[in-house]
């Protein structure tokens, strides 16, 4: 049986959302074991004092991406059938910033909020009830937002298609800044911690592990 | 878990990651050729029930009734599809079919010019495994003849009601249904459909020298 299994028609929508409730479970119990339900653990990655953002994100985006290219490889998975979102430039960038910025202000990203809500965090109340609001707004002003939404269409597109390069070549390279990454926010914090006044975490090892385990499960 | 087991663990799946990415430039692409299966006895019992078709008035319906998830999809070169094509149709060549996808809950429409283009990329789609496809019968000319100018055949009540249907669905497209028969007009004077009221929506529409050339072969017999 090939995946993606809604997409091939193995199971139809009622199965479908059966399995986003589940994995979405499983995604929201995964952030919080990362510790990312909490808008001050994310409002450090901000002062570079805690990356623990960073290692979850990076651990999450590594295991997808050999988890799909390996399955794809293995002909467990088609690859062509799974979606990739088209590209559309100047409301991407102008979103990406609404979104940076909201999340600096906030604390808190639209999954990492979900999550915060869900284990009575006031803060993550508010940003859903903001989340929802912005959706039903933008919602009813679609029509106007139209022609800004569909501007600089550039289709979809990966990195491979865009540099020219064999997909296992982007894989690698991708895994290699990873690494450099981890390692790269581990002196990072290490100097934060060796600045401050505070005393060291008694149990830093496991600290550590925390948002790499976080991130495979998410 | 203590320390140095956790500190082992991280080793361990840095390594793994790293094994796993040093390998992938070797392992060549992880796209699927996508190898069809032709499964024969499928194909000929829709054939036979007629479920791999549709009239170009059962079309016309479901572009009207804005069927949920339906594709139609123009066979023909770009310059042909630019000059006129069915509303709502997008453009796609038959080379781009086997790496084109479609999600599964759609409903696929293809058309050429007449039908044989149509039918093969039926058959392409179908060995795909995509099961909601259908090739419009006759292709453009039908879409012509039947939606955009359709004519009464004869005086019976069935043929008088079948008119009517095509004549709504005509007149929503911005055809022109001709209910005269003596007063059908000569190939330079065939009426073009009338300009902005192609069902609401900005449709290029056919020219006068399509319409004729469609005639044209429909009154040889092909």
């Amino acid at each position: 049986m090939t995946a993606p299994y809604f997409e091939l028609g193995y199971f139809g929508t009622r199965g479908a959302l059966v399995a986003a409730l589940v994995i979405g479970i499983a995604f929201g119990w995964c952030l919080e074991s990362a510790g990312m339900g909490s808008a001050r653990k994310l409002a450090a990655q901000f002062y570079l004092t805690d990356l623990t953002v960073f290692k979850v994100m990076f651990s999450a985006i590594v295991t997808t991406m050999l988890g799909l290219f390996w399955l794809g490889r293995l002909g467990v998975l088609d690859l062509s059938r799974v979606y990739v979102p088209e590209t559309f430039l100047l409301p991407q960038l102008v979103g990406g910033l609404v979104f940076g910025i909201g999340f600096a202000l906030g604390g808190l990203c639209p999954g990492t909020s979900c999550v915060a809500a869900v284990t009575g965090r006031l803060d993550g109340v508010a940003l859903v009830l903001g989340m929802w609001s912005g959706v039903l707004a933008t919602g009813l002003a679609f029509p106007s937002l139209r022609a800004f939404y569909e501007r600089t269409p550039r289709g979809t597109l990966t990195l491979p298609q865009v540099f020219h390069v064999p997909y296992g070549v982007v894989v690698l390279l991708l895994v290699i800044v990873a690494l450099a990454g981890f390692r790269g926010a581990e002196w990072i914090e290490a100097r934060a911690t060796s600045r401050s006044d505070e005393p060291p975490l008694p149990n830093a090892s496991r600290e550590a592990t925390r948002p790499v385990a976080g991130g495979i499960g998410v | 878990m203590t320390d140095g087991r956790g500190r082992r663990l991280t080793r361990w799946l840095a390594g793994a990651a790293l094994a796993l990415g040093v390998l992938a430039p070797l392992a060549g692409s992880p796209y699927s050729s996508r190898h069809a299966v032709i499964d024969v006895a499928s194909l000929a019992r829709s054939v036979a029930r007629e479920e791999d078709h549709v009239t170009a008035l059962e079309l016309a319906q479901w572009i009207k009734d804005r069927r949920p998830g339906l594709r139609v999809l123009d066979l023909r070169s770009p310059e042909e599809y630019t000059a006129y094509h069915v509303p709502r149709a997008e453009h796609l060549s038959l080379d781009s079919l086997a790496t084109t996808t479609f999600r599964a809950d759609e409903t696929i429409v293809l058309y050429s010019e007449g039908g044989p283009h149509a039918a093969q990329a039926w058959v392409f789609l179908r060995a795909l495994g995509y099961q909601r496809v259908f090739f419009l019968r006759g292709g453009l000319y039908e879409w012509l003849e039947q939606v955009m100018n359709p004519t009464l055949g004869d005086t019976t009540p069935a043929a008088r009601a079948a008119f009517a249907h095509a004549a709504e669905l005509s007149r929503y497209f911005g055809g022109v249904p001709r209910s005269d028969l003596r007063a059908m007009p000569a190939d330079d004077a065939i009426p073009l459909p009338r300009a902005g009221s192609s069902g609401g929506s900005a449709v290029p529409l056919p020219s006068k020298r399509t319409v004729s050339r469609v005639l044209q072969i429909r009154r040889r017999g092909c």
